[in-house]
This record gives C-alpha cells, structure tokens and sequence, in this order.
C-alpha cells in the first residue's frame, strides 16, 4: 500500500512543488482544474448521456411549459409535477458516475488535505505531539523516549493518559529545515516527519498510522509504523489552514468544490460532456 | 472468496464510506454539478409553483374585467381543425365507398361530408390564406408561391421578405448588425385565430402555410409552409457523389463532387452566407466520411461528431453549428442518408433547416415555443416545404427514401398535433399535414395508366402508395376523433384537389409565337427569369403557376400597354384566344378557362395580382420552363417529371375536401367559409370584412346546447 501511497503522493508533489511559494489559491486553482478535468472524464466515460440529455431536455421542456401556459392552472401543476418526476431521473443519471468517482476523488481530497489543510510550523511555535498505543498496553507503564532532531525542544516531559492509552509532549520549533521525531518504546523506534516551512503550500502529514490497509488509505503521507511496535499512531497537532479570500477564511475544500464546478461547468461544453 | 472475506470487504466498504462523510459528501465536479443543478430546478420549479398559485387568482381577475369571459357565448370548448393539403374528393370518395376509411366514413355518418371550394388560383398559399382570413386572395394579397417585381420583372417569393439589418457597425473586415434583419410578412388581413385570440380564445396554429413570420396573437405558432432553410432558400438539398456523370444542374439542390481516397473522402457542407462580413462569403463546415463497404457503413465526421450510418438509413437530426466570427454561430439542423457507396458514393442530404432549438429566424410565437417542442418531443423540420420532392424529383432520393422521410416529418408533426391537443381543453388546434400534398404530387402518376413519367425515370412503386397515404390519414382521423367530447368540433379539410398533371403548357412560348412576347433580336429563346426578352415589344409574360401579367405601362418598368381601355382590349383577346387552347398532339383541350382578375372578388391588393389566372384542363399544367420565365418554342411536351400530380389548374376541377362532425347549413362550402365558420363556433361575430358565410346551422347548435344545459342541470 505504501508503494502506492508514495506513487500518489509524489505525482501531487510534482504538480504543486512548482506553486509552493506562490498564493494558496493558485495551488488550488491548479488542483481543482485538473481533477475537474479528470472528473469530467470519468463522468462522460461512465454516464448515460444521451440519456441526462433527454432528460435535462425535458425538464426544460416542462420549465418552459409553465411559461407558455401560465394562464392554465392545471397545467402549471402538471408541468411543476413532470419537473420533479425529471429531476429525480437526472439524479438518478448521477448515481452512476458517482459510484465510479467516489474513490478516486476521496484519494484526490486526502492528497489535497495534506497540502491545504493544515499550517506549516515556523521558529519559535509550539505543537504538541500525540502517540497513542496498541490496546493492551499502559502508558503509564511503558517505557516510552522521545528524541527530536536537532532544531526541536521539547518543552514539557511526557503527559501520560491512562483512559485514552496516549502519551502527549508539548514541544517547540526553535530553528527552520526539516525534521523528524524520534520515539522509542520498548527499545523500538518509530520515526515521525516534522514539516517546518515558509513555502505557502508544502506537504503536510499530521498522522502516522500502524500497518492496515484502511488506516493506510486514510492516512498515506508516510510509511506505516512497523507492526511490532506497540504504537497505534503518532500525531502531530499542526494549525488548521484556511484560505484567506478577501479577509473571508473559507475552508479548501469549500475553495475546491466551488473551483471545480466552476472548472467543470466551463470546460463541459469542450470536452462535450452532459452534465 | 470466503463468506467470511466478503463479509470484511463489507465491512471496508461501509467503513470506507462512513469514514468520508467528514469530507462533505463531495463527490466530484460532474455529479457535484448534477446535484446542483437539481437543488436549482427544485428551487425553481418551487418558486414557479408559488408564483403560479398567487398570481393566477390576479391573472383570471384581470382576464374578467377586461370583458373576456371567452367561452361564455360559445358553442363549443373545443375545436381541432385538421388541414390535409391536397386531399382529393374523388379519391376520398372512391375509398371510402370501398370501406377503406372507416373513420372519414364514421364522420360523414355523424356529420357532413362536402367537397369544398377552392380559391381561384388553386395554389397552397393562395388557398391556405383565404382559409384563415375568410378573405378571397385580393384581401389578402398573396395570389401564388411568388410574385414579380415590376421593376426588374424578377420573382419575389409572395409571403414574406427577409432582408438585412439596417444599421450596422463597420470594423475591418465585419460589418456588426447593430439592428435585427429586416422579416416581413405580405400576407395581409387577420386571421382568425387573432379575432378569437382579442376575445381570449387560445389557439395553437401548427405549421400552417404563410404563418412566416410568426404574428403575435393569444396563442401558440409555428410556422409553416413559406418558412426558409439557413441559406434562406425554400430548401436547398446538397448531392455528394465520386461519379462525375452525376454532376450536373439540379433544381432544388447543389451538386458537390468528392474524390475518395483510401476509402475516405473530405468535403464540407455549404453554409448560409455569412452576413457579419464584408464578403458574404459562403460559411462553409468541414466534413470528412470514412466507409467501410463490408459493413455498409460509413463514419461522418462534423461540427465536432462522429455519426456512424449505415447505407441506405437517414440518420437522426444532426446539429451543426457555422462559425460566422466574432464568437457568433448560427445552427442548424440536417439529416443524412447515403444512397450508394459502390461503385460510386452517392449522399443526401436534407436541406439545412433552422434549429427549433436555437433559431436563426423566429418562427414560432411565442419565440419560445419552437424551443419547448423540440426539448419535449426532440428536433423536428422546421423548413416550410419540408418534403424534399425536389431530391426526388431530380433522382437523388429514391421513391422508397423519399416516401421514408416524409413519414418521418409526419410523424413528427402528429406528435405536435397531439401535445397540443392533450394541452387544449378549451380552444382551438389547427395542425396542417403537408404528407397529403407532396406525396401526391410524386406518386399520382400511379393512378394514371398514361402517364408519361412511367415509362421514364424511377416508377417502381405502384398505386398503392396513394391507397396507403389515404389511409395513413385515416388513421390520424381516427386518433384525433376518439380524442374528443360532445363539446369539441373536428373539422378535416384540404385546400384543394388532385389531378394528374400528363403534359406541360409553355405558356411564355405560346405568347413569343402569338406575337404578345418578344425576344432581343437575334434570339429564338430565352433563359431563366426573361434573360433575352426584349421587354420594349412585350405587352405580356407568365410567371408563376398561373398568372399572366400584361407589361402595363407606368406599372412595368418598361411596359408598353396602356391602362385603361387598351388593357382591357389585349385581356379580351387572350383570353379568346387561351381559353379552350387546343394540344393537338392528343387531342385535348389544354385551358378550360381564362380568369380576369377584373372579374375576380375585390379587394384592396388586386393591384398585385396577375392580370390572368390560366384555368388549365385536367391532365395538364403550366411547363416548369414558363414558371421560371424561360422562352422556347415548344408549346406542349410530356411531363416526364416524377412530379406527376397537380392542382395548379382551373380550381372548379380540383376542390378540396371538407368533413365536420356536425350538420352544416349548405351542400357548397367554400374555403373561405372555415373563418366565420370557426368564429361563430366560438361565439364571436365575424368581421364584415370576410368573405366567407358560416357553415353552422344555428338551430342544430343552439338546440343541442340546450339539451346539454338540461342535461347538466339535471
């Protein structure tokens, strides 16, 4: 899986490493043109065209029908019905495409939220480091070391909570570059990457998970922990990120659906797709 | 798998998916889209609804107040009028006493059958305008398919005009229309779906000849018969062929030759010309057909599709969309159907008609309504003389092709005529079939033995298609009468007959030789549209289907004859010496009657009128040369067209048919009557200024609107 995950995770680094210094909203604008694209493809290739054509014909049919006999009651009403019967055809239509496109654009939102969901680290800032064990064991009694690489300070010894089977530490960014974490339990290691950057967009993984396909799927950013090491997953809190549009802090993917419909919508008509 | 397997691939799936949900459901641009625009049409349709709800109560007040308790004086809720042009009585009449159409029979038993007078010329436009003005032809101005221009002595098509814009914006190479072109009807009067329409009647009008331009009126129309291809032609069909021996002048069509390459070829289609720059070049679309002959198909490829057709199948309608410049396209609409891909291609294709979707030139009203007929019921002809009997009659569709197609434009037109029925509780639907007229047009010569085009050309069909087209309409007869209730009234009508049309009469050389048209000197004949008459010794010339005009001085721009007496003298001696012209190669009289329009009902537009109306004999017509102003010196020859059939000849042999499911007042009905005939239905008092009388025998209606009251009371 991780194969996979690093293939995926590096084609999104190609597309965005050349936009990491710009806007966000360049990045994104890039990102949601090319799914758009993608996803227009997938549509055409997977839905009943001719099929949303009549339909959409209909109901437009209809809305005119209501327009052309407006002073017949009856028929208003009749018209009004065929609408909803129509609509509810269309939705229908999208069923289809929807079950084909539900995969790869949760992929596409995974890969997307590590490069615009969470704020990088900077000097100075703080953030607290989440390890969370296998059930079965106490993190009261698990020997458990945190060595940061150098850059890192650790500000607070380790908080151990018994009911969540978690061990939290408050650390510190005290110089810029990249680094990683270190944690050590039962005299084995697992390693976390710690993003510190100033690029606009970089790529953030705020978790790593034990090796499982499901965790593995929902949490690609890095390599899984090995399974004999007694971590469920390692998190870091980074700040969330939102994109500042006029002042308005929207949330991406609010950004991205808005983007790729309108990327969608624009570009239909020349990849000649029904929508 | 094991059970055990599938169970946990459930298990990921729901987890999977339950797992998502924090990412907003989102689920791409395209069904992102869809569910938007179905949230939009809700929101719409809601909005709609409540708009409907509270404005209907204001909208039905209003209505009161302004006086227009439409039905209260009517006889009638419903009144569907059926035009079959071209039906003929005695055919009708053969086949009903055979018992082959149980239905016209059924509403002769129930109502009244009658043959109907036609207008004097029996030509569709003449007979279809009286029809809906109530008006003879001087009242409503259009006496033929075309009129002449007195300057240029050129023809002018009779119905409408469409010109460019008046003002426009010069920049470069483009010329801006910065006003709409110029459409103008010439039909004059009212018809009277407009007089029903003041007194809030509502109509729908499908197709009807010389609707083009559509006119504002209470109501729903379409245009018919009149309205023109985008090249702005009455159809203009396009012939693609690799054999050179093939290509030559077609009426009605273009020739395009083609070359093929590894079983490919590239061509385009011939556009409209394009207007928006200086050039008025041809828009032209390119088009590139591979054929694969083991299949018998062929791979189409233009205006960005790809249709796969097989031989000797029409395709569907095809939208095409020219590229005129500046972002502006016009579409159109086209059918295709290849005819032969060895040893040479042979193509068709159907004039280019306006979009209904998105129309070049309104041809409905309201605007919208071509829009909503071809979103409901799918793209349909829009062009007026949708039968493409030219393509037949020029030998690029084959009888079975031609006869396919028009069955095709029929059935579209039912589906109308029935959308507006279901629509119309209350008012009135007249729907005009042109399947009548134009098919026997091409296949009359299969009721006539002698016919000279049977032993020329394509004649492998046999009467039977006429037999199958009478019925067809019975069918439809039946369909519609099954449709209605003791309120509605069902008029079938056609404007006039059928008679076999054997040998041409070319009137303009019968005038050349009779010393009444001359020719420049040196010439013995004369090409299209008078090209070397030599119009300073010509006191008269044909043009047209029946009209003869006398080259008047101050009227003509080069006439010679006086107004006034002199006029009058050189009418007399034509008609003396036309009426009752002999072809003596058969034996037979070829013009029954000379009609002067002096002697003709009047009206204000008799000025445009031909000075003579040619009265022909059955059997003949005027030949297609002398329609078009050519000059040669033959006075009659066969017709060996496969237009064997015609009605453009003395009207009092080819009257038209008239069926009502009620009793009528007289045993004569003329076209002109089906105006009041229809006002009075609906309570409204026709207008003096119609010729024609109503039909309706009051007492029958006023006695079984009584017995319907009675009954409703009790």
């Amino acid at each position: 899986m991780w194969f996979f995950n690093s293939i995926f995770g590096k084609i999104f680094e190609f597309i965005f490493i050349p936009f990491s210094k710009m806007n966000p909203w360049i990045g994104m604008a890039v990102a949601s043109f090319l799914t758009g694209i993608f996803m227009l493809a997938i549509f055409r290739w997977t839905s009943n065209q001719e099929g949303i054509r009549n339909v959409k014909n209909k109901i437009k049919a209809h809305l005119l029908e209501i327009r052309l006999y407006k002073d017949n009651l009856s028929l208003s009403l009749k018209a009004q019905g065929n609408i909803l019967r129509y609509n509810l055809k269309y939705v229908g239509y999208s069923a289809k495409p929807m079950v084909f496109m539900i995969i790869p654009i949760v992929l596409i939102i995974i890969q997307l939220n590590f490069w615009f969901g969470y704020e990088s680290l900077s000097k100075g800032q703080n953030f607290i480091l989440k390890v969370k064990l296998k059930q079965g064991y106490n993190p009261l009694h698990t020997n458990i070391v945190l060595k940061p690489s150098s850059g890192i300070i650790i500000e607070t010894p380790p908080l151990r909570i018994e009911e969540e089977g978690e061990i939290d530490w408050r650390l510190a960014v005290a110089e810029e570059g990249s680094s990683n974490l270190q944690i050590l339990v039962n005299g084995q290691s697992a390693i976390k990457t710690l993003t510190v950057s100033q690029n606009s967009i970089c790529r953030i993984s705020p978790i790593k998970v034990q090796h499982n396909i499901f965790q593995e799927i929902l949490y690609p950013g890095e390599p899984p922990i090995k399974k004999d090491i007694p971590i469920q997953s390692i998190e870091i809190k980074y700040p969330q990120k939102r994109m500042n549009l006029f002042g308005w802090h929207i949330h991406w993917i609010i950004a991205y659906f808005i983007l790729s419909i309108i990327f969608g919508f624009a570009f239909k008509g020349f990849l000649k797709v029904e929508i | 798998m094991t059970e055990k397997q599938i169970k946990r691939l459930k298990v990921f799936f729901i987890l999977f998916f339950a797992i998502i949900l924090p990412l907003k459901a989102y689920i791409g641009p395209g069904a992102g889209f869809a569910f938007l625009s179905s949230f939009l049409v809700l929101f719409l349709t809601f909005l709609l609804a409540i708009f409907s709800f509270l404005s209907w109560p204001f909208r039905f007040f209003v209505r009161m107040i302004k006086g227009q308790r439409a039905y209260k004086k009517s006889h009638i809720n419903r009144l569907i009028i059926l035009g079959l042009d071209g039906m003929e009585p005695a055919l009708i009449e053969k086949f009903m006493s055979k018992g082959k159409l149980p239905n016209f029979s059924k509403l002769k038993n129930t109502g009244t059958y009658a043959r109907l007078e036609t207008t004097i010329p029996a030509i569709s436009p003449v007979a279809w305008s009286s029809f809906m003005t109530g008006s003879h032809p001087c009242k409503h101005n259009i006496f033929d398919f075309l009129s002449r221009d007195p300057k240029t002595y050129l023809p002018d098509l009779s119905s409408s005009r469409v010109g460019n814009p008046k003002r426009v914006l010069s920049i470069g190479k483009y010329n801006i229309p910065l006003s709409k072109p110029e459409i103008k009807g010439l039909r004059k009067s009212i018809p009277f779906w407009k007089i029903l329409g003041d007194k809030g009647i509502f109509s729908t009008i499908l197709r009807v000849p010389i609707t083009f331009p559509p006119e504002k009126f209470r109501g729903h129309l379409l245009s018919g018969m009149c309205t023109p291809d985008l090249k702005g032609s009455q159809g203009t069909f396009f012939f693609y062929t690799s054999d050179e021996e093939k290509i030559k002048k077609r009426e009605g069509g273009i020739n395009i030759p083609v070359t093929i390459n590894n079983n490919s070829l590239e061509t385009y289609i011939s556009g409209p010309e394009n207007t928006l720059v200086k050039t008025k070049e041809e828009l032209r679309l390119p088009m590139k057909i591979t054929f694969d002959n083991n299949k018998k198909d062929a791979l189409i490829q233009v205006s960005g599709q790809k249709i796969r057709l097989k031989s000797k199948t029409f395709s569907d309608w095809i939208k095409l969309s020219f590229r005129a410049g500046l972002g502006i396209k016009v579409k159109a609409i086209c059918r295709f159907y290849i005819s032969q891909l060895d040893p040479h291609f042979e193509m068709y294709l159907t004039p280019l008609n306006i979009d209904p979707e998105k129309p070049a030139l309104p041809i409905s009203y309201p605007f919208i309504y071509s829009v909503y007929l071809a979103k409901l019921l799918g793209s349909y002809i829009t062009l007026g003389e949708a039968n493409d009997t030219w393509a037949l009659n020029e030998g690029v569709l084959s009888e079975q092709a031609f006869l396919e197609l028009s069955y095709y434009n029929h059935q579209e037109w039912e589906n109308m005529l029935f959308n507006a029925m279901n629509k119309t509780k209350k008012g009135m639907v007249v729907s005009w079939f042109e399947t009548t007229d134009s098919i026997q047009h091409m296949f009359f010569r299969y009721l006539d033995e002698k016919h000279p085009a049977l032993k020329t050309g394509q004649a492998k069909m046999s009467k039977k298609v006429i037999e199958d087209l009478y019925q067809k309409m019975d069918e439809l007869v039946g369909k519609v009468y099954n449709q209605l209730d003791d309120k509605s009234v069902l008029v079938v009508m056609s404007d006039h007959g059928f008679k076999s049309f054997r040998r041409c009469v070319n009137l303009n050389s019968w005038l050349y030789k009779n010393g009444y048209l001359s020719l420049k000197a040196g010439k013995l004949r004369s090409e299209e549209w008078f090209k070397d008459v030599d119009w300073e010794k010509t006191k008269a010339y044909g043009l047209g289907l029946g009209g003869v005009y006398i080259n008047q001085k101050g009227r003509e721009s080069k006439g010679i004859v006086n107004t006034g007496e002199e006029t009058k003298a050189l009418k007399k001696e034509l008609i003396q010496k036309l009426n009752g012209l002999k072809d003596e190669e058969c034996g037979a009289i070829a013009i029954n009657k000379v009609f002067d329009r002096d002697e003709l009902p009047p009206g204000p537009y008799k000025e445009n009128c031909p000075d003579l109306i040619i009265g022909y004999n059955e059997g003949y017509r005027v030949s297609w040369e002398s329609v078009t102003g050519k000059v040669n010196d033959i006075f009659f020859e066969d017709n060996t067209k496969a237009w064997s059939g015609d009605h453009c000849i003395d009207p009092r042999i080819v009257p038209g048919i008239f069926f009502i499911n009620k009793k009528i007042n007289t045993s004569t009905p003329s076209i002109v009557d089906i105006a009041p005939t229809t006002l009075e239905l609906f309570g409204v008092n026709p207008p003096a200024h119609m010729d024609g009388h109503s039909l309706i025998n009051k007492e029958i209606f006023y006695q079984a609107k009584k017995e319907g009251n009675t009954r409703e009371k009790e």
